[in-house]
């Protein structure tokens, strides 16, 4: 017992003491904060501005998950069935940006994206335009940067699910005459449609939640739920409204995660 | 009897009704048994018959759910593994990889904060007792399996533990060295007199080394005895069957085989089978009392000897072998012979 | 028997792909180059002078050994946590271990901003009390960051044990050894890569963490990213360019290392 105590309860108390009691503080907050009672919580499902953000950030949520899953299957793809040299500089491809930093990743798009970016530069060096367009700022390079960012998390989850396929169920479909497009449409993509699933909820939970890429990409344009409570605390104190909005969000992350796990845990019988 | 021996050793450890439950399932019912001060008692018995649970039970690794164990007359049901301080060599030998072979054989000795010349005293001496000098440096993954098996026995006989428990140590090592093992163990158990409590599924190596032989069966003891009386005198159908070959014929009306008349032995009232090990059986000679008309259906020769399968008038098969040296020949297959065996070697189950 | 592999579709918009995953990474390089004060490709003239602003500049050496300091305590002290919880649930498999490593892990699955303002209020409630741990100090900064990384390193040292063999704890316990031998004496030694592997991960997460950070530290202790994050905010300071393409240099050649390492070994093994 006095084990028990010194090495599973410090984590534990460390927890409690610095993440559960100051989440209950602002669950606390959320119900008191100007007033007594629910008003916060009608006032951000409510008030047009708020709900204008929330539409915002599920839209671009949904897009970027999207582009996200697609993108990483295509590359994971080719990096579970590949041929060694082609597995090897794949993975490359995922990995380095993995790594990166998420400002280095941000700032990379900036010059990219901006008006007197690189790929600004091109296109006029090619003719193509005479003024620079622009293209951040706004919802694209927001959606570019969160895509990006988010790519190598989906590919872990559809690697797992490809590196499941039986081999020999792809060979005996191969041998029974299937053509190439059909063994990936009604074989491989089917096998593989638990990977799938779980990338797209565990992108969609990240991104949102998320709030860098877009605050420094979107430039104040395009205000995602993340910003927006770091707003409503640095900029235009409503403690109350953030903390409200920060339950909201937690419990629907936690609803998409339970979902999450039922899924799995179904898969593992 | 033989087990007379034993009875004159004093009583160590006494399982009294035991019982493991895990959640609904009986892993053991009501097992009451007694383990003689040095004695090699070996626990036998099909997969999951509830031996490695019996083990871990006596070593306090699991706590019982029902009945009571105890040690030299104490009660020792609550204790924990640290207060009985037996040894244990588990399946797969469980050394420590991070250390060396003479490390690991140390380890209990300085747990017991023996001082340094002792402890480098009793490793140089395990070392030798077990065939490993050259070897203390090494690392067990530097070890054949053999080795790794030396060094787990060694080490958990260092600290010389009052009682040694086993499970199945030596599964995972080939025949020969398997029987190399098994002679080391009886050297370790005679020079040491530790008491061993040895699991094992393999029957011919309990009867090889044990003094006494617990069998198990859905978590239940069958029968406890010395090796012969539990193949002689097996307690019941599935010790009986369990152990070696055996021929079981149903016995039908008072005194029959088959509508064949025969001799029954005394334990036979309201029993329905009659048991014969194979190499109590012969072909019958003139003058045989216990005579059993049989069909020839198949002889498999196999050197020294001939196995013959044969099946009775009722349908039943039986088994019997032939000494090639004796100058015996065989019968054609399909002929119409006859077996006969002493009735003291038969018995009811 | 021969295996399917993709095809030239697949391989094509895998390419496209990769492409569009190092397109910001090589952006950076020319910026970097620039020899004006703000964002902006090098017209035909090349300068280091951003690089040598990166050298030169206390504010950025400051908190280069901030984020040292920060990711070096913060994993310690989170590994240590860690590895003493995961023991503990190993040893003891005690009743609601589920529940206990369900809540350990909280804070990596919880939304970010969510994880961000809960430590945000608890570090300015903390500030009432003393200076020490409190809001835009040292100490706040640390312990925000092992509430963020505490649950990555419970899962790798989880991952460790679990290749543990149980029964040689069993043993150990059989010859008498105490709770703290079998954890010092046997249990530790074997997981000390584990360990390490946790340790380096803590590092780079605390290393590169922004989201908390930002929401914990105003203008006393500014970490790497925190300032990177000043710089990016208001006018863009070409400064970071020749920081992100340092960092993006060693993640390469690391990448890359562990790459080249781990064929060899495949190639050794058969
Ligand atoms: N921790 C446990 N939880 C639930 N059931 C268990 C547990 N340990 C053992 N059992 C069950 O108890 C029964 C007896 O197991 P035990 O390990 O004692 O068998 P055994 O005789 O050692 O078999 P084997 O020869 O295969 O090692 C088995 O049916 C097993 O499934
Ligand atoms: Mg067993």
């Amino acid at each position: 017992m006095r084990a028990y105590l010194f090495l599973i309860c410090p984590v534990l108390l460390f927890l409690g003491g610095s993440y559960l009691l100051p989440f209950l503080g602002i669950m606390q907050l959320s119900f008191t904060d100007p007033e007594p009672g629910l008003g916060q919580y009608s006032h951000v499902l409510t008030d047009p501005l708020t709900l204008s953000v929330i539409w915002r950030t599920l839209r671009i949520c949904v897009i970027v998950t999207a582009v996200s899953v697609a993108a990483a299957y295509v590359i994971t793809l080719l990096w579970v069935r590949g041929r060694p040299l082609v597995r090897s500089l794949t993975e490359l491809c995922i990995m380095i940006p993995f790594w990166i930093s998420v400002l280095s990743r941000a700032f990379g798009w900036m010059s990219m994206l901006s008006n007197r970016g690189l790929l600004n530069s091109w296109l006029k060096d090619l003719g193509l335009i005479e003024t620079s367009l622009q293209m951040t700022r706004n919802e694209f390079a927001v959606i570019i940067g969160m895509s990006h960012y988010l790519i190598p998390f989906a590919v872990f989850p559809l690697a797992t699910a490809m590196r499941n396929v039986d081999e020999r169920v792809l060979t005996a479909a191969d041998g029974m005459g299937a053509s190439r497009l059909r063994i990936f449409w009604q074989v491989f993509l089917p096998m593989t449609a638990s990977g799938v699933i779980g990338a797209t909820l565990l992108v969609f939970v990240f991104s949102v939640g998320f709030f860098v890429t877009p605050a420094l990409l979107g430039g104040g344009q395009s205000v995602l739920i993340a910003e927006l409570i770091y707003l409503w605390i640095f900029q235009i104190p409503q403690w109350g409204m953030a903390a409200a909005m920060s339950v909201i969000l937690m419990l629907a992350v936690g609803g998409i995660l339970v979902l999450l796990m039922r899924r799995y845990g179904e898969m593992a019988k | 009897m033989k087990s007379e021996a034993i009875v004159v050793n004093t009583t160590q450890i006494e399982a009294r009704s035991v019982g493991k439950k895990y959640g609904k399932f009986h892993a053991l019912r009501d097992i009451s048994l007694e383990i003689a001060e040095g004695e090699f008692l070996s626990l036998l018995g099909p997969s999951g018959s509830g031996k490695t649970t019996f083990l871990t039970l006596l070593g306090g690794y699991e706590d019982t759910t029902s009945g009571h164990l105890f040690l030299e007359g104490q009660d020792m049901t609550g204790w924990t593994a640290n207060q009985r301080g037996f040894g244990m060599v588990f399946q797969g030998y469980a050394l420590f990889p991070h250390l060396t072979v003479a490390e690991n054989i140390a380890f209990p000795l300085k747990v017991q904060k023996r001082s340094k010349a002792q402890i480098a005293e009793r490793v140089a001496q395990m070392v030798e007792m077990v065939g490993l000098a050259g070897h203390e440096n090494k690392k067990p993954k530097a070890l054949s399996g053999g080795q790794q098996q030396r060094v787990a026995l060694a080490r958990a006989l260092a600290y010389e533990p009052k009682v040694l428990l086993l499970d199945e140590p030596f599964s995972a090592l080939d025949k020969n060295l398997r029987g190399q093992m098994q002679e080391e163990l009886r050297r370790l158990h005679r020079e040491l007199g530790t008491t061993f409590v040895f699991v094992t599924h393999d029957q011919e190596e309990a009867l090889a080394l044990s003094s006494r032989i617990a069998i198990f069966n859905h978590g239940e003891l069958q029968q406890v005895g010395t090796p012969d009386e539990v193949y002689e005198r097996p307690a019941n159908r599935f010790t009986a069957e369990f152990l070696g070959d055996i021929n079981i014929l149903t016995l039908d009306g008072p005194a029959g085989i088959a509508g064949t008349p025969i001799q029954l032995p005394g334990n036979a009232s309201g029993l329905g089978h009659l048991a014969v090990r194979p190499e109590h059986m012969r072909l019958a000679a003139e003058g045989d009392a216990n005579q059993l008309p049989v069909r020839l259906r198949d002889k498999v020769y196999l050197g020294s000897k001939s196995r013959l399968l044969l099946e009775t008038r009722g349908g039943e098969e039986l088994m019997l072998y032939l000494d090639n040296g004796a100058g015996l020949v065989a019968p054609q297959t399909g002929a119409e012979i006859r077996v006969a065996w002493d009735v003291q070697d038969s018995f009811a189950v | 028997m021969t295996r399917l592999h993709p095809g030239r579709i697949a391989t094509l918009l895998t390419a496209l792909v990769a492409l569009f995953l190092l397109m910001p990474l090589i952006a950076v390089v020319p910026v970097s180059f620039t020899s004006r004060r703000y964002l902006s490709l090098p017209d035909g003239k090349y300068s280091l002078r951003h690089y040598q602003a990166l050298w030169e500049d206390p504010e950025w050496l400051g908190s280069f050994l901030t984020s040292l300091q920060v990711g070096a305590i913060a994993s310690l002290l989170a590994v240590a946590l860690a590895a003493a919880f995961c023991i503990g649930i190993w040893m003891l498999r005690p009743r609601f271990s589920g529940l206990m490593t369900g809540f350990v892990l909280l804070p990596m699955v919880a939304p970010p901003v969510v994880s961000s303002l809960t430590l945000y209020f608890f570090l300015k409630k903390l500030t009432e009390w003393n200076s020490l741990i409190a809001y835009d100090s040292l100490g706040g900064v640390i312990l925000a960051h092992m509430v963020m990384i505490v649950p990555y390193a419970v899962v790798v040292v989880m991952v460790s044990l679990s290749q543990l063999d149980r029964r040689m704890d069993l043993a150990a316990q059989s010859m008498g050894a105490s709770v703290p031998t079998r954890v010092f004496g046997v249990i530790l030694p074997n997981i000390r890569f584990g360990l390490l592997g946790a340790f380096f991960l803590c590092f780079l997460l605390s290393w590169d963490e922004i989201g908390v950070t930002l929401f914990v530290t105003s203008v006393e202790t500014i970490t790497l990213p925190r300032r990177m994050w000043m710089g990016l905010r208001d006018n863009v300071d070409p400064s970071i360019a020749a920081l992100s393409v340092l960092l993006i240099l060693v993640v390469t050649v690391l990448v890359v290392l562990r790459a080249a390492i781990l064929m060899r070994r495949e190639k050794q093994a058969r």
